[in-house]
């Protein structure tokens, strides 16, 4: 990827509070229309990330640029260019829908027939026309969420960050910010969004960079991460004093980690899996016991950081 | 364990845990008593104000006034004042001519003047001038009683030495003396006691008169019926220098000062408003925004001005219909006071929320400081009600500054040069505190 053209570009990053590096030498591209996740578990240093790019805290070393404009120095080019839905509900929980989205729309720049049109439009988005004079206090959670994230877009930015836009969200208001947020980014809107669940990033995202103690360890399209793992499949069952004997003849095949009373066999490149299933009938266990499935992200994070993304 | 007790338990870890609530319920209550026990004086048989301002101009040279003047020095409630500055090294002696400005600037509130003709030679009695600023009716009252004590305590002796020194000139120095012998020595024949003490009493011009049902000791204070009859001997001319015609001197400082109380209160309520908003999360969209820390900064202090300006004019505005308070003729300058008031409440608002690390610490902070600067400022009492240490620190609160410029308008009819020091007191203030807020919440975690 060209300098150039991204729209978010990270040479070397580092942020540090006090003795504790935040970020530590992160670098990473983001193109235009991008729908780019950055996933770790809590602490890795995705919102100290998002409050870079989004100008509130300023970097300690390496270079940061939005639209090609520097975020350290604040710029209003940077800042008109970009939403952030932040991780908390950012909303005036005693006005009503329309008052907080007028609010954030006159702050970046926006009046008259513009506003009102752009306030009407959002809220239509997300489904709360009819309870645009009710107070946000008022709303459920998911209705909170999606307002939060209908204040981030009044002005229409070229970038959209979401810090864990979904923490607490109902399924169903969970599915309408998805589908929301694939609609804008189908439309040309490049979105940057945190998460720690690998589900949201699996549906969403084109491209995922892993992020931990402050720095990506990987990054790519999922088809990209995932063949970076070394095993095609992974292999599940309980740990049981039964399937014991099985788990120390696996040991020298492949992975073997236990997490959550269930033991996951990941074979080393080259094993059959017609072996593994006779040494199941050789120890007569049932077939019932054993499950099989594509990697996934969450194994990644395992294979790349020894942990699960939750701990 | 019993279910209430570990409750009961719970809710005594739950406090101590609190500092703020251990602070609104220990220390504050703590800080008023100790505030209020110096002001009333409690156990203590010194009591009263001290250290009012009191001007003298002794225009006479007859002895008995400068006796006056330092039997007004010695009462602990005046701090006389004989001398005008003429310039940063140089005072002269005051005038009559000089209290009537001095007074309107408010460097003393109460003045007395001894005539020349302070024994009036038509009938025997005295002759006495007082000037006087009421603006606060407390003070007033007071210092008029203390003032009457003092010179009816005064008078009995001095319309002896009046008697003595008429008589000296009339009759002459021998006749007198041999009539003071004459009495002396008919007094300790008849009743007793030692001829030659009796003798130099009556030299002194004491008669006995302060005894006048006034039990043992020259310092008594004389009782009613003896009061009543000195005050027809005593012949006080009178003049109030400012706000003769204000109705309701008192009705302004009770607005003005509960109306600057609850106006910190507000403010510092908004201001603490901001870790709210920064719990939320909406200072992370805000910024985001083009907008800056000093747009936040300034916004908030605008709309604690603004608050401040409404809230005041309307509180006065009720004194208005409730207590004739005349705002009506000095709303521009009152606007104007009442600004830069809410101005300085604003920036104190805008300190307690830089320096408190948490909301619930500035609750705890603001309350205290607020009650304590409302206390020592004059909102509650006058100020000269206070130990002469305390009213040093009440110049030092913008709640004294505040009442100061609410009294000017509305008692003194200020003019704006002449409230130019008051403002500039308040601007000053708003100025030093605003800057060090903007520079803590830069250097803290508000906005991070």
């Amino acid at each position: 990827m060209s300098e150039s053209s991204a729209i978010v570009s990270a040479r070397g990053v580092v942020k540090r509070f006090g003795t504790l590096t935040a970020l530590d030498g992160v670098t990473l591209d983001i193109e235009p229309g991008e729908f780019f996740g950055l996933l770790g578990p809590n602490g890795a240093g995705k919102s100290t990330f998002m409050s870079l790019i989004s100008g509130l805290r300023s970097i300690d070393a390496g270079t940061l640029t939005v639209s090609g404009a520097g975020v350290a120095a604040g710029s209003a080019k940077a800042r008109q260019a970009l939403g952030l839905v932040p991780q908390h509900i950012a909303l005036y929980a005693d006005l009503s829908a329309e008052t907080n989205l007028r609010i954030f729309g006159e702050l970046y720049g926006l009046s008259g027939s513009r506003l009102k049109a752009r306030v009407s439009q959002l809220l239509e988005a997300v489904q709360l026309a009819d309870r645009r004079k009710d107070l946000v206090k008022e709303f459920s959670g998911g209705m909170q969420r999606r307002l939060n994230l209908a204040a981030a877009l009044l002005h229409e930015p070229s970038l959209l960050l979401c810090d864990e836009p979904t923490v607490g969200v109902d399924p169903q208001s969970r599915n309408a910010i998805f589908d929301y947020l694939e609609e804008l980014n189908r439309g040309g809107l490049t979105v940057i969004y945190s998460t720690h669940y690998m589900e949201e990033a699996t549906r969403l995202c084109s491209r995922i960079g892993v992020i931990d103690h402050g720095k990506i360890l990987a990054q790519g399209s999922i088809e990209e991460l995932l063949a970076q793992l070394p095993f095609e499949e992974e292999i599940r069952f309980p740990s049981l004093p039964e399937t014991a004997a099985l788990a120390g003849e696996l040991a020298g095949n492949g992975e073997l980690a236990t997490v959550d009373g269930v033991t996951r066999f990941r074979p080393r490149p080259g094993y059959a899996l017609s072996t593994f299933y006779t040494l199941t009938e050789r120890h007569g266990l049932p077939p019932r016991l054993f499950t099989s499935q594509r990697p996934t992200l969450e194994a990644l994070f395992l294979q790349l950081t020894g942990r699960m993304l939750r701990e | 364990m019993n279910p209430i007790l570990v409750l009961l338990r719970k809710d005594f870890s739950l406090l101590l845990k609190d500092r703020t609530s251990i602070m609104i319920t220990f220390a504050v209550p703590f800080a008023m008593i100790y505030l209020f026990g110096l002001i009333f004086n409690v156990n203590s048989t010194d009591s009263g104000p001290s250290g009012i301002p009191f001007a003298v101009v002794n225009q006479s040279d007859n002895p008995a006034a400068a006796k006056l003047v330092e039997a007004l020095r010695t009462e602990k409630t005046f701090k006389v004042i004989t001398e005008v500055k003429v310039d940063a090294k140089t005072t002269r002696p005051l005038t009559e001519a000089d209290l009537r400005p001095e007074m309107r600037a408010d460097r003393y509130r109460f003045a007395l003047v001894i005539p020349k003709d302070v024994i009036r030679n038509d009938a025997i009695g005295l002759h006495l001038k007082i000037y006087s600023n009421p603006r606060n009716d407390i003070e007033a009252q007071m210092v008029n009683g203390i003032l009457q004590r003092t010179l009816f305590s005064n008078v009995p002796e001095l319309l002896g030495q009046s008697l003595q020194a008429r008589a000296r000139s009339v009759i002459g120095d021998a006749r007198v003396s041999r009539f003071n012998g004459s009495i002396a020595s008919a007094i300790a024949r008849e009743f007793g006691g030692d001829e030659a003490e009796i003798r130099s009493r009556i030299d002194d011009g004491n008669f006995g008169f302060d005894r006048l049902g006034a039990g043992s000791g020259t310092q008594s204070a004389p009782t009613a019926g003896v009061q009543d009859v000195l005050s027809r001997i005593v012949k006080i001319d009178t003049e109030q220098v400012a706000g003769k015609d204000v109705k309701s001197p008192a009705a302004t400082l009770l607005v003005g000062g509960w109306a600057i109380q609850f106006l910190l209160f507000a403010v510092t309520a908004s201001a603490t408003a901001l870790f709210r908003e920064k719990e939320f999360g909406i200072f992370q969209r805000v910024l985001s925004a083009p907008v800056s820390r000093s747009d936040i900064l300034w916004s908030k202090f605008l709309y604690g001005i603004c608050l401040g300006l409404i809230q005041l004019i309307t509180l006065f505005s009720a004194g208005a219909i409730l207590y004739k308070i005349d705002i009506g003729g000095h709303l521009p300058l009152l606007a104007v006071v009442c600004v830069f008031a809410a101005a300085a409440c604003t920036s104190f608002g805008m300190l307690i929320a830089s320096i408190s690390p948490t909301p619930e610490s500035a609750r705890g902070l603001s309350t205290f400081v607020i009650m304590l600067m409302s206390a020592i400022g004059g909102a509650w009492f006058p100020v000269s009600f206070m130990p002469e240490f305390i009213q040093h620190f009440s110049r030092l609160t913008l709640v004294y500054w505040s009442m100061e410029g609410f009294s000017q308008v509305l008692w003194a009819h200020a003019t704006l040069a002449e409230l130019m020091p008051t403002l500039g007191c308040l601007a000053l203030t708003t100025g030093l505190v605003m800057g060090f807020s903007v520079w803590r919440f830069n250097k803290g975690r508000m906005f991070v």
